[in-house]
Formats: C-alpha cells, structure tokens, sequence
C-alpha cells in the first residue's frame, strides 16, 4: 500500500461521509477515476467503508454511501428525523416512511424491476398513498377507537383519513402538517433534502443516488429485510 | 338575446358545414339499400352491398395509395371474384361472375353520374346540391383506369380508426389527394387529425410503459400490439411525408408560376407550414418509440432475471410489515436510503445538566466499590469439557462391555451402544475420535494408566475410572486386535475397520 493511494482513499472516503458527491463529471472526476482504475485505492475505500458499517454503490460513474444496517453512528434517532422533516409526534413520523414509500414503490417494483416512471407529481404520491393504504382504511370502518394500537398501521390509517386534503385552496401545495397535499410536500422536501429526487416545476425525478440504492441496497440484504419484516430485531432507534 | 344570436347561427350559418361533413356518408347508405334479390331472379341475392363497398373500397386504398398504380377493370374483377368465393360462399361460374361484377361496378360509380345530395341553405334560403363520386375514371395510355375520389377515402377512415394498419399512412394518402385536386385548406384538416394522431400513439407509448411496469406479461402484449399498429409503418410514414412535401412544392411553383391567386398561396404556405410541423413531431415520437424499445428490452430482461433470481419485492415486503401491523418496522425499508446523520447534537437534558452542574468545593477522588473477579468460560474450554465428558462416557461404557465379555468385537460394541442410546450416538463425532485414539496401542493395562497414562486414551481411560471411584475396573486389561478385511457400515456415517477387543485378565 502506498501512501498515495491511501491519501487518494482518505480523500475519496472523507468528501462522502461528509455529503459531499463524487461523480465522474462532477467537480471530483479525478478522484472517481482513481476509484474505478487504481485497484489499491479501490480496495482501501472498500476496507475503510466496510469498518465503518457503511455500504458504498457505483452507479452511473457516480459513488453513493449509505450506513449499513444498525450503524448506531452515522443512523439517525427518531427524535433527530422528526427535526429533520418538521413533524412532531411519532405517527406523523410513520405517515412520512408511509408516502416516502409509497414513493419508492412508484419508481421501483422490486429491487431489480424499476417502473421506468420519468417524474412523479404530489398528487400521484397522494393517489398512490390512497391505494396502498385502501384495504386498512376498508377494516377500519367498524373498529373502536380503543383498539387502535400505538404505532400501528391503523393508527397511519386514521391520521391520513382524518385530514383534508388541503387546507386552503391558495396554498394547496405547501408544506404542511394539517393536510395530505401538505404531508406529502413534506415528505417530498425531505427527500429533496437527502439528495434522492430533484424537483423541477411540481415534478419530482429521481435522482442517481436515489437510484442506485434503490438498485443495489435492496437485493443485496434481501434476506436480513425479510427477517426484520417478519419479526427480527429490528432496527428502530429511538428505544 | 346574445343566446339567441349564439342558437341562430349555430343553426344557420354552421349547417352548410355540417353538410359538407354528411355527405360523404351518403352514397353509402344509398348504395347499402340495394337489393339483390330484385336482379336475375335472385340468384345473387346472399350478396351484401354494404360489405361489397368497403372492401372494394380498401382494395382501391391499396392499390391506388399505396402501391400508387390505377386500377383497371379487369383488375377490380379479379378482386371480386375472391369475395364471392371466400366471404359469400357462392360458387359462380365465370359468366355469372362477370355478369355480377359489371352490375356491382356500375352500382358503385352511379352509372358514371356522381351521387347528388340535395339539402336546404338557410343562409341562401334555397335547396343546395352536393355531388360526389367515389370511384371516378381517367385514360391512361388508351386504358380506362379508376381511381378512389377523396371523399370515399375520407369516408372510409371516418368509419373505424384502423387497427391493423397505420391511420397516419392512410390520412397521408388523402393529403396527396387533396393536394393534387388543389384542396389545400382540406389538406391542413388532414394534417392536423395526422398530428393528433401522433400525439395519441405518443400518450399509447406513455401508456405501454406504464402497464408494462405493472404487469409484464399484459406489458409485452400491449407493446406487441403498439409496434403493430404503430411502429412498423414508421418507414412509410416517413416516405409519405417525404412524397407530400413535395407535393407542396411542386404546387407552390406552381401557383407562383401562375401567378396564383393570393388566398390559395397562403393556403399551401399554411399547409406547408403543418406539415413541417407534423414531420417534426413525427420525428420526435420516432425518438420515443426507440426509448420505448431499449426501455421494453431492459424490462424484460429484468423480469427474466428476476424470475431465476428472486428481487425484494417492495409490494410483498409493505404487505408483510403491515401484518405485523407495526409502522415504525417501515424505518429498516427507508433507512438505506437516508443520507449519514453526520450532525452530531447533545440532547438538551444533557445540556441542561451540564449547566446546572453543582461545583465542587474540592476534588472527590473517584470511589471505586469492591468487584468481583468474572471467570470467563472460553470457547475451547467449553469444547474440552464437552470431549471430556463424551470420552469418560464412552470408555465406561467399553469397559463395562469387556467385564461382560471375555471378547468382543468393535461391531456389537457399536450395536449395543446404538440399542441402549439410540442413532444419536452413531451421529457423535467424539465416539469415532476415541475409536482412533483407542486403536493408537495395541494392550491396555488399567492399573498402569491409572499410575501413569501414556496416551490419550490412557489419560481419559485413568480419568474415567477415578470418576466412578469404583475398584471393579482396576485389575482389567485388554488388547486390541486388528481383523483384517472386516469392515463395520455405519448407516449416517461411513465405513471403518472392525477390530476386537479381548480381555487378557
């Protein structure tokens, strides 16, 4: 190992963790091609990423981290996502993985099979939301507010019916905590925010770093997702 | 009384129009109602004149249009002859044929005359005539060759958007009529329903790709039927475009030759101008199209690959986390995506507490309370133990057998362990390690290895007897006697070689 190749690592390792984006065209090409080329530093970044628990994907000549599974440093708490997008309580919380995936689901199918949509726009994540959640809200017809458990989908079920879908006609498209429109445009800042979609005019398009976790990520811990489905531990935070 | 204006003119001034727009329709109602039972005593009376007129029609379309040649009479009646044979069942003999086929032909050209259309003008307040002809004739070389008329065209891609064929191709065919009879206003209206049908197979692409993201399998059937429809023909399309525009031009010199007329001028402009339009975009859904194909071959690819590999479904994986109806389980699906949380906060309590922390007068040293020692087990230690504990077990029991037995060979040794402890025992990889270690000295004195164990075996052996505390084993010794070519078939585990055990005291 030479020194060279472990500073061009260092480099490389250090503009990820903190945010920063390596791309082939973008500002760090020289880097990227040290990645992809020189084998030593290639394999120095992998170590070093593999140590800290954090997953690293090629994609379209651009890298992309993300922490692995259970990474207690770089994972977030609850209470540190529920600043991050603006909502209170935990529920509101849940309602945003619900439309944030919901969200996923319109890209991508599974983790391979990708729905080839160009954009989404809130009112397909609104109708989208709708749907996955249909068959919750059709059991909640004749249910005793008492049943419903905290932190259940019934509970995601009921916030969602419960709001209008905007509160005012004027701002129907602000971010907001009282409405779906508003819920949704939270939701969809947030992901703005983590660098996964773009917006241009109302429309969201996914952008590569969405992509490539969408398409590495997934079938890769295909069996550890499953087993926390099923039951496992999980990988909540705040506990 | 403005309403009353709007209802007026949309009865008076927009009727004319309206006309114009029927007309086309007329002849074929007129022509449906023949009868052919009232001609020759009705022996061609299973003839349907409806169904004759389309497809005499489309037969026209395609040899006019599109294989750009006139039709002769002879060629009209080889046509017929198929649909007196394959759609009407008739068997005629060749006279009958000629005979019904002049009858039809004259049916369908009026005798030569147009069809006349009569109709009140409420503008002119006097009844208009409308005339049109759907087969008309020129002389070519000295042959009598016919032709479809505009308005039979038009008529015949008003009644059913065609499938099997493209609308583009065919409303293309109608541009080059209406050019060439100079109806260059008409000819803008084709262009314009030729853009909206571009703009429909650009939507139908949209919506191909979009079943095909939901279903595959009903994916690659709509796009089938897309490229069908509307894919193959682009290269005629192309063509055609290439023909009209030509035709533009052609007309335009014409007319600036001519010193034509300002209005029809700035109508082949006009049409000239859609059409450039109309080539552009067809271009651009061309464009599309291609995406659709590299996008179709990469989903279905992937849905080959996924049926040998199976992908995380996010569909199953929402459907399996709201079983467990526990929300908070959707934080493992979203975490990955998540950029590193590399804001680093202090939790306000903490904060608090360090703020509000008492000072001390003087430093405290740190109090350390009494500890106790951990004793930690280690793997190996654990491992020994277990070995331990099978070898004693095992050599006991041998022992045991060699008191009963002056000798005993290694397979009823196994047998008996096997009846008394079950397969488990044949399953206990200690059990064959001993064997080894047992077959490692031919004769073992059990009070030597009690003083001084020189093997493995020995050691266990001496470890085993001083364990039991009992004296019935201390004068036993025993050897170890090779039994050459015997071999033992233990069922779950493998062959080894039998061996006897005989006591000596």
């Amino acid at each position: 190992m030479t020194d060279k190749s472990l500073d061009k690592a260092l480099d490389i390792v250090s503009i990820l963790i903190n945010g920063g984006e390596i791309r082939k065209d973008g500002g760090s090409g020289g880097l990227y091609e040290e990645y992809a080329k020189a084998a030593e530093v290639y394999d120095i970044v992998n170590i070093i990423m593999k140590k800290l628990n954090i997953n690293i994907y090629e994609y379209n000549y651009g890298l992309y981290i993300t922490g692995g599974e259970g990474n207690r440093v770089f994972g977030y708490t609850n209470e540190e996502l529920r600043k991050e997008i603006g909502v209170k309580l935990n529920r509101e919380l849940y309602m945003c993985y619900f439309i944030m995936y919901t969200v996923m689901t319109r890209f991508y199918k599974a983790g391979n099979i990708s729905t080839f949509t160009e954009y989404i726009k809130a009112e397909d994540v609104i109708r989208g939301t709708d749907s996955l959640l249909s068959h919750v809200l059709e059991d909640l017809k004749t249910v005793f507010s008492s049943d419903i458990e905290e932190g259940s989908f019934k509970e995601l079920a009921l916030t969602w019916e419960d709001m209008p879908m905007v509160i005012t006609e004027e701002n129907a498209l602000r971010a907001n905590r009282t409405s779906k429109a508003g819920f949704v445009k939270l939701t969809l800042n947030f992901m703005v925010s983590q660098g996964l979609l773009l917006e241009a005019d109302g429309r969201y398009y996914p952008r590569d770093r969405f992509k490539a976790l969408m398409e590495n990520y997934y079938d890769r811990y295909k069996g550890r997702l499953y087993e926390i489905l099923r039951g496992g531990e999980e990988d909540a935070t705040d506990k | 009384m403005a309403e009353e204006y709007v209802l007026a003119r949309e009865i008076i001034r927009d009727h004319e129009a309206r006309m114009m727009n029927i007309k086309k329709y007329y002849p074929y109602f007129r022509l449906a109602e023949v009868d052919f039972f009232s001609f020759q005593g009705g022996k061609y009376g299973a003839l349907d004149m409806g169904y004759i007129l389309m497809a005499v029609l489309r037969f026209f379309i395609e040899e006019n249009s599109f294989k750009e040649k006139d039709v002769t009479y002879d060629e009209y009646e080889l046509f017929m002859r198929d649909i007196y044979k394959r759609d009407f069942e008739l068997n005629l003999s060749s006279g009958e044929e000629k005979e019904i086929s002049a009858y039809i032909f004259d049916i369908i050209r009026n005798d030569g005359k147009p069809f006349i259309y009569e109709y009140f003008e409420p503008v002119k307040k006097r009844r208009q005539t409308i005339r049109m002809r759907i087969i008309d004739s020129r002389i070519k070389n000295d042959i009598i060759c016919y032709f479809i008329t505009s308005d039979a065209i038009e008529f015949y891609l008003d009644t059913k958007e065609i499938k099997d064929e493209s609308a583009i191709s065919i409303a293309q065919v109608l541009l080059s009529k209406m050019i060439e009879n100079r109806n260059f206003k008409g000819g803008t209206e084709v262009i314009k329903r030729i853009n909206s049908e571009v703009s429909r197979l650009k939507i139908k692409k949209n919506d191909v790709l979009a079943v095909m993201g939901e279903d595959i399998v009903e994916g690659v059937k709509a796009y089938e039927e897309f490229v069908n429809t509307g894919v193959r023909w682009f290269d005629e399309e192309q063509k055609s475009f290439q023909k009209n525009m030509e035709l533009i031009r052609e007309a335009l010199s014409k007319a600036e030759g001519d010193g034509g007329h300002e209005t029809a001028l700035q109508d082949i402009y006009e049409l000239e101008t859609e059409l450039k339009k109309a080539i552009v975009k067809h271009r651009e859904l061309l464009d599309a199209c291609i995406s659709l194909q590299r996008m179709a071959d990469e989903l279905i690819s992937g849905a080959k690959f996924s049926r040998l590999r199976r992908s995380f479904d996010f569909t199953d994986a929402l459907r399996l986390a709201m079983e467990r109806d526990n929300a908070a389980a959707l934080f493992s699906l979203l975490s990955p995506l998540l950029t590193l949380n590399i804001k680093k906060t202090f939790n306000l309590t903490s904060i608090d507490r360090l703020l509000t922390m008492p000072v001390l007068k003087e430093e405290k040293g740190e109090e350390i309370g009494e500890t106790e020692e951990q004793e930690y087990v280690y793997e190996d230690e654990l491992e020994e133990e277990r070995i331990e504990e099978n070898f004693e077990f095992i050599i006991i029991n041998l022992l045991e057998a060699v008191l009963r037995e002056k000798s005993i060979k290694l397979s009823m040794f196994i047998e008996g362990m096997r009846e008394n402890y079950g397969d488990r025992i044949l399953r206990n990889s200690d059990f064959y390690t001993l064997l080894i270690h047992m077959c490692g000295k031919n004769e073992y004195i059990v009070e030597k290895a009690l003083e001084k164990p020189e093997t493995f075996f020995e050691e266990y052996m001496a470890r085993a007897v001083q364990r039991e505390g009992t004296d019935k084993y201390s004068g036993l010794s025993f050897r170890v006697g090779n039994l050459e070519g015997e071999e033992i078939n233990i069922p779950l585990a493998a062959r080894i070689s039998d061996v006897v055990i005989e006591r000596t005291v």
